[in-house]
Order: C-alpha cells, then structure tokens, then sequence
C-alpha cells in the first residue's frame, strides 16, 4: 500500500462490489485507472487489490488467478469460463471470458 | 415506511369479473393486418380510443397463427380496457368473430366491423367512429374505486441491462414482488430467452415438483431453439444472445445477465408456468412461456392480465405500451439523469448503499400512484412501441 499511503487518493479509492461470498470476480461501483487500488467490499474482511487495466463502472474485476477453463463466478453461479489464464486485478470482459450456453452446436 | 403491505390500496375502475383495470380505454384491433388503417382512423377519431395495429392475422399456419389469436384475445381480454372495437376484412384466417367472441368472454362489450360487409373504408370507419364514441362515453361516466394490493397484477420485464440492473433495479423490484405476492396479488415474469444459466435456481423454487419440471422444460426448449438458430455458419455473426449494450455495460454472457434478472422475481416460490395468452391459474407468482424482445415480452404480459409492467432498465429506454403503463426504474443514476423524461424511478441510491427495502416501500407507492391514475413517463409521451404479437 506504500504507493497509495497519500491521504487524498485513498478517499478517491475506487470501490467495487464481491455480491455473493463464493464469487471471484467483484463488480466495479467507479471507473479504474490502471494502477490504481480497487477498495472491494466482500460483506466479510476488507480486500484491497490493484487495476492490471482500466476497468469501466459497472465491468468485473479478478478477485483470484484463473487458469484456462476456470468457472467464472458472479452471483454465486458460474457466468462463463475464462478463455486464458487471468490475474488478480484483471479487467474481465468478452475477450478472456467465454460461455457456451445457448451455443451448443458451435465450436 | 407509510403503513402496513397489507393495508395499501390502489384507485382502480371495476370489471363484471376478474382484476379490476387501471385504464379504462377502448381497444380497437384489427383481426388481420388488411384493417390496420381502418382501425387506425377509428382510433384516432375517438378521445379515449387506442388501436392495435399489427402484421399478422392471414397467410399464418400451425402455432404460429394460434399464437397471433391467443396473443390478440388476451390484450382484448386485458382489465384495463372498457371494451373492444374488432376489425376485420373479413375473408382473413384469423376470424373477427373469434377474437370479439375471446373478448366478450372476458365480459366486456365488443361491437365488430368488417371491411368487406360494410362496402368500404370510409363506411366502416363511420360505423366504427359511431360505435367506439358510444362505448367511449360508457366508459368515461364510470368512476374509480379503492381495491386492495390483492387485486394487482403485475408484470416483470427489464430491458436495456447494465451492471446496476443486477446490483439495485431488479433487487428492488423483486422486493415488491415479494410485497405484492404475499398480499394475495399476482406478478409475472418472462423472458425465457435470457433465463438461461439462471434455470435450476428457478426450478428449486418450484411450489410442486411439476412446476419445477416445467421450468427445467421450459428453458430447455428455448435454450435447444436458440442452439439450433444460430447453428449454421452463414448467420455464425449473428449468435450473440444478448446485446452490444449489455456488454458494454459490463454484462458479458447471457448466464450473466439472466442471474442478474430473476432478482426481480423476488425470492417467494414460483407457483407455475403460464403459456402466451394465457391467465394464472389464480395469486402468487408465475413465469409466462415468452422470449426476451421487449415488445414481445410486455404484449405476452398484458394478454396474460397483467395491469402494469414494471420495466427496469440501465442503459435507458422510453417505450410504452398502449392502454397499460409501463413503469421505468433504473440502477443507474447517471442514466436517470440524462433520461430523465424517460424513466419514473432511480433505484441508483442502492449502490450508494441504502436498505433496499427503504427503496422498494418508495417503489411500490409510485406503482400504486400510476395505477390510480398518475400517467407513467411513457404514456406522457404516448409510447406504444412494445405492442408486438410474437411469431415462431
């Protein structure tokens, strides 16, 4: 937190949501800029982690690492499976997340 | 909070059976599309008359025409209007007499034209004028009366989602589902098509093992409809199941976005499935057999009785249906500020952190203004985009 130990920047900490406590992925509640510290409320103990990317109000944030195939989990379900591996803080949107639900007969 | 659920009452004009209405508008609908411009000029000649113009009506076969009758009958049917205009051309599939016949069931007056017995335009729309002003001023002498929260029914739609639809507006409406549901009322949602990802949570809330295989059932078939839809590799850039919006507003898949939309079908057992066109079976809260397109998905609503739909959306829309208000909230506070002619709530204040149940108290005394009278945002500006008969 050394980086971020100024007193005005934390009250400007981005916060972001972690719905359900089996999720990991938290939704963003203000835009990030890369670098940047996410302050995440988990309904349990206070997570704080770092935006690998800009992330947009309202777009999800990797709360743990995922390797290739891992379930998504959003409102305690799995919402897809990431397409590559995936970091702590990365932006997770369309292009590391897949589903194939409703396309069944497509490769 | 301004007294007890159970106690709230909303100003609504009765019907000889069934819910009572919370418009009293005369419905003037063509049984086949060849009379749209009739029924149109009757419409517009009548204060107080709505027409329901559409594309089907002929040339239909199999389910797909039996979904255009049920679909007509059952808006025609809907408590909010006074009675019925029918128009037909008179040689269509659809027979007038059928759809007049499905309204009058309902206990309405319904009087009929058709193109091809009265000679022309101009002597049916004269007919049809003389006979809609006749119901209009029936209509306009009845008076509102108080009915309690049991005698609601209302429909859950969201469309337009962004991240806060999951986060504030559909928890909150599914709050007052909960309310509207446990006062003895009935609410219904849809959308099949973006149920899915979301089945086996709405299958554990089954009130009987039957209706519990019915959702499975249900979802299944239009998930395997969707599948086969966008199998083949020439439409392969048309497969997307959910919008450029929606992801964009940081919704990704339809799984996503389905587990954030049954929020607002509260957290009460599910007491069944409801067919297009068709009523429950009588309170509680139900899923109705329809796709996710708005207008589909609000004219599959009406024709199942509901009086108001309750609409929640983050990115922003402003359509409306004629004759039954559809009410707009919104997660968003941003969207609700730059729509602001558009929508008739902001549940934004939930991510900022207050109590839903602070929020939804406030949700459901708006729904119960608009019931009583207070035009929604979209009737204000006379949206009637989401009529829509769907088509297989």
């Amino acid at each position: 937190m050394a980086e971020h130990s100024c007193r005005g920047e934390r009250d400007n900490m981005a916060k972001a949501l972690k719905i359900n406590a089996k999720d990991n992925v938290a939704v963003l509640l203000g835009d990030v800029r890369a670098d940047e510290t996410i302050d995440v409320t988990t309904g349990q103990e206070e997570l704080h982690l770092k935006a690998r990317q800009d992330i947009a109000f309202g777009h999800k944030v990797a709360l743990v690492s995922l390797k290739t195939d891992e379930p998504i989990i959003k409102y305690g379900e799995e919402i897809g499976r990431a397409q590559e591996a995936i970091g702590v803080g990365d932006w997770i949107h369309l292009h590391n997340l897949t589903c194939r639900r409703g396309h069944e007969n497509q490769e | 909070m301004k007294g007890p659920i159970t106690m709230k009452i909303f100003q609504g004009y009765r019907r000889s059976q069934g819910l009572p209405g919370v418009r009293n508008a005369i419905a003037v609908i063509p049984s086949v599309f060849c009379a749209n411009t009739v029924a149109r000029r009757i419409a517009e000649h009548v204060a107080g008359a709505l027409a329901f113009c559409h594309p089907v009506g002929c040339s239909q076969v199999g389910l797909d025409l039996e979904l255009t009758a049920r679909g007509l009958k059952g808006v025609g049917r809907n408590p909010n209007f006074y009675g019925a205009i029918v128009v037909g051309l008179g040689c269509e599939r659809f027979r007038p007499s059928e759809l007049a016949e499905s309204i009058a069931s309902a206990g309405k007056p319904v009087e009929t034209v058709v193109i091809q017995d009265e000679g022309d335009t101009l002597r049916t729309i004269e007919k049809g004028v003389i006979l809609a002003s006749r119901m209009a001023v029936e209509a306009s002498r009845q008076p509102r009366e108080e009915f309690p929260l049991s005698d609601l029914s209302l429909g859950l739609k969201c469309g337009g989602t962004d991240a806060t639809s999951g986060l504030a507006a559909n928890p909150v409406l599914g709050w007052v589902t909960d309310q509207i549901v446990a006062a003895g009322g009935r609410a219904i949602f849809t959308e099949v098509t973006e149920l899915i990802g979301a089945e086996r949570i709405l299958a554990g809330r089954g009130k009987t093992p039957q209706v519990s295989d019915a959702i499975m059932r249900t979802v299944g078939c239009m998930e395997n409809r969707l599948s086969a839809a966008t199998a083949s590799r020439e439409v392969r850039h048309r497969s997307a199941l959910i919008s450029p919006g929606n992801e964009d507003g940081g919704v990704t898949t339809v799984a996503e976005k389905a587990l954030g939309g049954i929020y607002k079908a509260g957290t009460g057992p599910i007491s069944g499935v409801v067919g297009y066109g068709e009523d429950p079976a009588g309170p509680g809260l139900y899923l109705l057999d329809c796709v996710g397109h708005d207008g589909e998905a609000v004219t599959g609503l009406v024709a199942s009785g509901c009086q108001a739909v309750v609409f929640t959306t983050g990115r922003g829309t402003p359509t409306g249906f004629p004759g039954v208000p559809v009410i707009k909230i919104t997660g968003n506070s941003g969207t609700f500020d730059r729509m602001r002619f558009d929508l008739d709530f902001d549940a934004g204040r939930i991510i900022e952190g207050a109590a839903i149940p602070d929020v939804g108290a406030d949700l459901l005394e708006k729904i119960l203004c608009i019931a009583s009278g207070e035009p929604s945002r979209a009737e204000l500006h006379g949206h009637d985009e989401l009529f829509c008969v769907t088509r297989i």
